[in-house]
């Protein structure tokens, strides 16, 4: 297992240097002048300043030479002082965040943070029970109704149920409304008293035991975290029953039996294990895919997340922001595949062992 | 006289399917008694793995269902027993062991885990006390290391190592028949022969009866003293082994016995193979299913389905005609 692992990780540095050459090709699409202009805020309105900022920050440099800087940041001729890198965590300056993008990243993670975790955790446990279900009692009532459901959930387009459920439950019942906190519940959490352990609200709530604020940011939560889901929930539950029901048909199930196991253990013992298998790959995946399910939904319920500020960049013509996203998320999504390999790898002997 | 175990009457199971409803066994009988080995042979699909399953009711339902017969077990009807009840004949009085090794453990299970799980639950051990005796019976179907082996996973043997760890976990908790559905047929040959030895010494040992199911002729003279030989859900003739070879009744026996390759090495003619392939009956049948594959057909074969009757002491034939004669008995 430890080999395993050790050997996933020695690939990562490639996958990930990688990435970073994809994004960079992408940026070097555009003009020295487009870049200059694009990565320095306050261009001193005389005649030649563009070309000494490209002369100054070597953007007509070869290719290699501008990618090494890049990355590792560049040195200022007349001081010495070395600035930005990406190494050094500089993904460039957000006009639409009027801040560093890495800020913009840390002071909005944590929201999509606890939507993602919310939405992922029971949105896992429901669909994979529901497989399961579906298959054992396959062609009874109960798998026809998830089948039902499973496919209505997988064909509705996420905006669309985002803005009925938004017409529904806020428009018309006012039961929840978009955004993170009642605007006297945000000034809550931004005054002093209140203390932001994780800047997830419904966490720190609890720590600081507001429960009224717990139940404000559930409120806010539920139609956003179903928007999100169901997607995902249907495809996951698809997954999982049809795995379960080709592990049904395996010639071990009738070993099983035949050893005089009651049906609840050959389905849990022998069953689930090797169903779950194909799962989570798939499920992994999905999860990843909240993360484009995110861009959607935050912007209809008015989230203040990454997604909505990857949103808002795009429609902004904001390049530095929306690369330094995409970089980001490249990098979550080569460490989600990371944890699902190694997830892979501790139920299955066959892969952990060769 | 010896003990009688399993007595099986007019066994008949069916299957829902999208073309119609299969008639995969139609009134099968038979008897086993005590540490007796018989042997079950007959073309794919004739319908032996479902009439080994269905008497020990693992039958898939739906699409499957027994439709009638009685199979009892000491004299008590498996086939009404509660499910419950069931359970507790099922690895422990009966057990049994299947055609593809590689298919047939838990890929995700350790050895152990799946052959002490037998022992855990019929004979109330400890687990440690499973454990040592999963070793044991690990050495006892000649796996080396064998304590060592009981953490490996399935994926860690070989094909003839797993068909050993299968009768190691069948013969686990000493039951009363071994069922074998055609256990060395994806073996090849020199690891069948060593796997058929280690049965016969198994059985020497520990006294079960063995049901063997084969299509391989040559598999089963070996190890059987009487045969019964299947055709579209029926058994068509039965009789001793050596009398079978000796003598066979029925068109179709005979067939199969031209199709076995010769064991004294003079294979010069070219394997004889019945024309046609195995019927899948959507009816009840009517007719003899043999009828429209067999050269010696009369018309009585198509009116009318025949059954077993005695041909001589301890044989017996559903065959409406005399290969003697080539004319109707
Ligand atoms: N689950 C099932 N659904 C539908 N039909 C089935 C099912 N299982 C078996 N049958 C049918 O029952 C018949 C007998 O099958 P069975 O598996 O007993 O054959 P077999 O003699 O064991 O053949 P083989 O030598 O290939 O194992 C076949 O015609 C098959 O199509
Ligand atoms: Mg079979």
């Amino acid at each position: 297992m430890l080999n395993y692992i050790i050997r996933r990780l020695l690939i990562l540095p490639f996958i990930l240097v990688g990435v970073t050459m994809l994004v960079f090709a992408m940026l070097s699409m555009l003009t020295p002048y487009e870049r200059a202009s694009l990565y320095v805020s306050d261009i001193p309105k005389r005649q030649g300043a563009i070309e000494d900022i490209i002369e100054k920050y070597g953007l007509n440099d070869p290719i290699h030479i501008q990618y090494w800087h890049w990355m590792v940041g560049h040195e200022d001729k007349n001081t010495g002082e070395v600035k930005g890198g990406l190494l050094r965590g500089d993904l460039g300056f957000s006009t639409v965040g009027h801040m560093p993008v890495i800020e913009v990243i840390k002071h909005r993670l944590p929201a999509t943070a606890e939507l993602a975790l919310l939405a992922a955790i029971p949105l896992i446990g429901l669909a994979v029970w529901m497989g399961i279900q579906s298959a054992v009692h396959h062609n009874k009532l109960i798998d026809q109704v998830l089948r039902v459901l499973a496919i209505i959930g997988w064909s509705i387009p996420t905006f669309v149920l985002g803005l009925l459920l938004l017409m529904f439950f806020y428009a018309q019942l006012d039961w929840f409304p978009p955004e993170r906190l009642s605007t006297w519940a945000s000034q809550v959490v931004q005054s002093g008293e209140f203390t932001r352990y994780t800047q997830m609200n419904t966490i720190d709530s609890l720590l600081n035991l507001r429960f009224d604020i717990f139940v404000d940011s559930l409120r806010h939560l539920v139609l956003p975290v179903i928007t999100l889901s169901v997607i995902s929930w249907a495809f996951l539950l698809r997954v999982t029953r049809s795995s379960m029901l080709d592990t049904l048909r395996q010639d071990y199930m009738t070993t099983a039996r035949s050893k005089g196991l009651g049906e609840r253990t050959v389905i849990k013992g022998h069953a689930v294990p090797n169903a779950l298998i194909p799962v989570i790959t798939v499920g992994g995946m999905t999860l990843i895919g909240l993360f484009n399910g995110v861009v959607i939904t935050e912007t209809i319920f008015n989230y203040p997340g990454l997604g909505k500020f990857m949103a808002s960049s795009a429609a902004a013509l904001d390049v530095v922001s929306v690369l330094g996203m995409t970089l980001f998320s490249s990098f979550v999504l080569v460490f989600g595949n990371l944890i699902v390999d190694v997830l892979y790898g501790v139920v299955d002997p066959r892969i952990r062992l060769d | 006289m010896l003990n009688q175990i399993l007595d099986v009457k007019g066994l008949e199971t069916r299957f829902r399917t999208d073309e119609g409803i299969v008639h995969a066994v139609n009134g099968v009988s038979f008897t086993v008694d005590e540490g007796e080995t018989i042997g079950i042979v007959g073309e794919s699909g004739c319908g032996k793995s479902v009439t080994m399953l269905s008497v020990l009711r693992l039958i898939p339902t739906p699409p499957g269902m027994i439709a009638g017969g009685t199979a009892e077990f000491y004299g008590q009807d498996l086939l009404k027993l509660q499910e419950e009840e069931m359970r507790h004949i099922r690895g422990a009085q009966i057990s049994m062991i299947f055609q593809d090794p590689m298919t047939s453990l838990n890929p995700v299970l350790t050895i152990g885990k799946q052959l002490t799980e037998p022992m855990l639950l019929h004979l109330n051990m400890t687990q440690e006390k499973a454990d040592e005796k999963a070793a044991e019976l690990l050495e006892m179907v000649g796996i080396s290391g064998a304590s060592e082996r009981l953490k490996d996973y399935p994926h860690q043997f070989s094909g003839g190592m797993r068909q050993r760890v299968m009768i190691a976990m069948a013969l686990s908790c000493n039951p009363k028949v071994l069922i074998a559905d055609e256990p060395t047929t994806a073996l090849d040959v020199t690891i069948q022969a060593q796997f058929i030895d280690l049965v016969k010494r198994l059985q020497k040992n520990l006294g079960m009866a063995i049901i063997w199911i084969t299509h391989d002729l040559g598999v089963i003279a070996g190890l059987a003293k009487r045969m019964m030989v299947m055709y579209g859900g029926s058994f068509i003739e039965e009789a001793d082994v050596k009398e079978l070879y000796a003598n066979p009744q029925h068109p179709y026996t005979i067939g199969l016995l031209g199709s076995l390759p010769r064991l004294d090495g003079k294979h010069s003619e070219r394997l004889v193979s019945i024309d046609g392939l195995p019927p899948v009956l959507y009816e009840p049948p009517t007719s003899c299913p043999f009828a429209p594959r067999c050269e010696f057909v009369i018309d009585k074969c198509l009116k009318e389905n025949p059954i077993l009757e005695e041909f001589s002491p301890k044989h017996r034939v559903a065959c409406w005609v005399d290969i003697s004669t080539g004319r109707s008995r």
